[in-house]
């Protein structure tokens, strides 16, 4: 057994808000040809008919408002270019068009393209660089947060492709439960910002589930005290309001909320868990739940449909949705002192099932019933205790690193 | 090792709870909305969410409501451990007069209790 996985004992997974790849990371292809971001062939039209290339002048805030529509029927638009045809092709072509529908602004519609300059992302561009990123990490559904999250929590959102409320039917248990019901008994936690930023798994788990959560102070104290869960998912803070440690600025980096203070959090997650104990034994992912309907340039793949359909109605579209195409491409991080600086993973295909499917397959081994996206889905961390595959496995080295970066927060 | 600067954001300029509420927050704000409909009425915050518009008073809402949720949870698991006591008093009682000829069938109570 390769003594990365040998050590591995901990997943966290962080996941962050509606950001693209090539909005985020797509500055990284002028550092290194492997990142598959943003290049000189790139460009969508507006509505005028001029080609619109993507600049790097993304702002921290106010300028993506209104937030840019990532409804269904929008990333529809944003994906086939507004092709209704039934034999239509994927082509990424109307990120400009989609945007211009809110308030009919030539202007405003090209801001859709503006992606991050490294320097301005200092956290989530030096991590990409130091440890594993993923070329094709996608959003599990072409539409908004909720259904995306829930295939992070369930491996399938239940047939759902908004926003309403999800419940959950048996058998697809949620990847806490499979831990904590397994035998032997494994450990898993939600750890939400605070009670006033909450959770958006509120339906199913907060209501039947609530000693699943936890707090950020609480993660922060539990990776000083090596208390640390097998597995566990931080939510970030969802909107600006007051505590009593004073004001706190939302930080999930969801338009029009401010950039910066997401880069801060995920700093402070690397930091508690870079300087707990647990470091050798722990693997941390960061992830966007969906593009938030800013411009990518790489197709989304068909994938294995799942066992439910959204219905024309429901997408929205006029046509139904079996889910078997996922949703635009995300920025995906996965850390690790035993992750060889500057992985790049390539020629796989990963999305938010991806996460319990890892997790189950690592913890507890073969499980079932799972639903189908998920059963599909690639792992990013090869199974314990199989015979792992070196080609796969990433995190690789015989020895831990110990030139790991820290940032100063 | 390198050490990375994290520029900090301009706290009085990113903050502001007036901020018109968006789609997310509103979907969490429906979502809790449907799960105080489930809590006892004593928990229920009787707050109108259609007239919740800002980020701010979406804030406050789902404060309460998970605050609400997480004490229902505590109440109910308080009641338990109560009637537990209580069961396992009551079975306490007869067996210190009558003896333990009983006993085997009073534990199974406890422990059924338990369970739930």
């Amino acid at each position: 057994m390769p003594p990365g996985l040998d050590n591995l004992r901990h997943i966290v997974v962080l996941m962050m808000e509606n950001r693209s790849f090539d909005h985020m990371l797509g500055s990284l292809t002028a550092v290194d040809l492997r990142i598959d971001g943003i290049t000189d062939q790139l460009s969508n039209p507006d509505t005028t008919g001029a080609i619109v290339k993507p600049q790097p002048l993304a702002q921290f805030q106010g300028q993506l408002d209104p937030d840019p529509d990532h409804h269904f029927p929008a990333v529809d638009l944003q994906i086939f270019g507004g092709d209704t045809s039934p034999n239509r092709g994927p082509n990424m072509q109307g990120f400009v068009k989609s945007y211009f529908n809110q308030q009919e602004d030539v202007g405003q519609s090209q801001k859709i393209m503006y992606y991050f300059a490294q320097n301005q992302l200092p956290v989530l561009t030096t991590l990409a660089l130091e440890f594993a990123v993923f070329n094709r990490w996608f959003a599990s559904i072409p539409g908004p947060t909720i259904c995306n999250r829930a295939f992070a929590h369930y491996g399938t959102s239940f047939g759902r492709v908004d926003m309403n409320v999800l419940y959950v039917n048996e058998p697809f248990q949620s990847i806490y439960s499979r831990l904590i019901n397994a035998n032997p008994k494994h450990t898993a936690k939600l750890y939400y910002y605070d009670t006033t930023s909450s959770t958006m798994e509120v339906a199913n788990l907060l209501q039947n589930e609530p000693e699943l959560f936890g707090t950020y102070d609480q993660f922060l104290d539990d990776c000083s005290k090596s208390n640390l869960p097998d597995y566990c998912f931080i939510e970030p803070n969802y909107n600006d309001h007051d505590s009593d440690s004073g004001e706190e600025v939302a930080n999930d980096q969801h338009p029009d909320h401010n950039v910066q203070a997401g880069e801060l959090f995920i700093a402070s997650v690397y930091k508690a868990l870079k300087t707990s104990p647990l470091w050798p034994n722990t693997a941390l992912l960061v992830v966007y739940d969906e593009h938030g309907g800013i411009y990518d340039h790489v197709i989304p793949p068909a994938c294995t449909p799942d066992q439910f359909t959204a219905s024309a109605n429901d997408t929205g579209t006029g046509q139904p949705f079996a889910f078997d195409r996922l949703g635009v491409r995300v920025p995906a991080i996965l850390i690790s002192p035993w992750i060889p600086r500057g992985t790049v993973v390539d020629g796989r295909v990963f999305d938010h099932a991806s996460i319990p499917a890892t997790v189950t397959k690592f913890f507890l081994g073969d499980y079932s019933p799972r639903s189908p996206r998920e059963t599909n889905a690639d792992v990013f961390i090869e199974p314990n205790g199989a015979a792992v595959d070196p080609a796969r496995n990433l995190l690789s080295l015989t020895a831990m690193r110990n030139d790991c970066p820290d940032f100063d927060v | 090792m390198t050490l990375i600067h994290v520029p900090r954001p301009d706290v009085k300029k990113a903050m502001n709870p007036d901020r018109p509420v968006n789609a997310l927050l509103k979907a969490q704000v429906q979502h809790l909305h449907d799960a105080e409909r489930n809590l006892p009425l004593r928990h229920r915050t009787d707050i109108y969410i259609n007239a919740i518009k800002t980020e701010g008073e979406a804030a406050e809402y789902i404060r309460k409501v998970t605050t609400a949720i997480q004490e229902a949870h505590e109440a109910a698991a308080a009641k338990r451990r109560r009637e537990i006591a209580i069961t396992a008093a009551a079975d306490e009682g007869p067996r210190e007069k009558k003896g333990s000829a009983s006993g085997a069938k009073k534990k199974t109570i406890v422990k059924r209790a338990r369970k739930t």
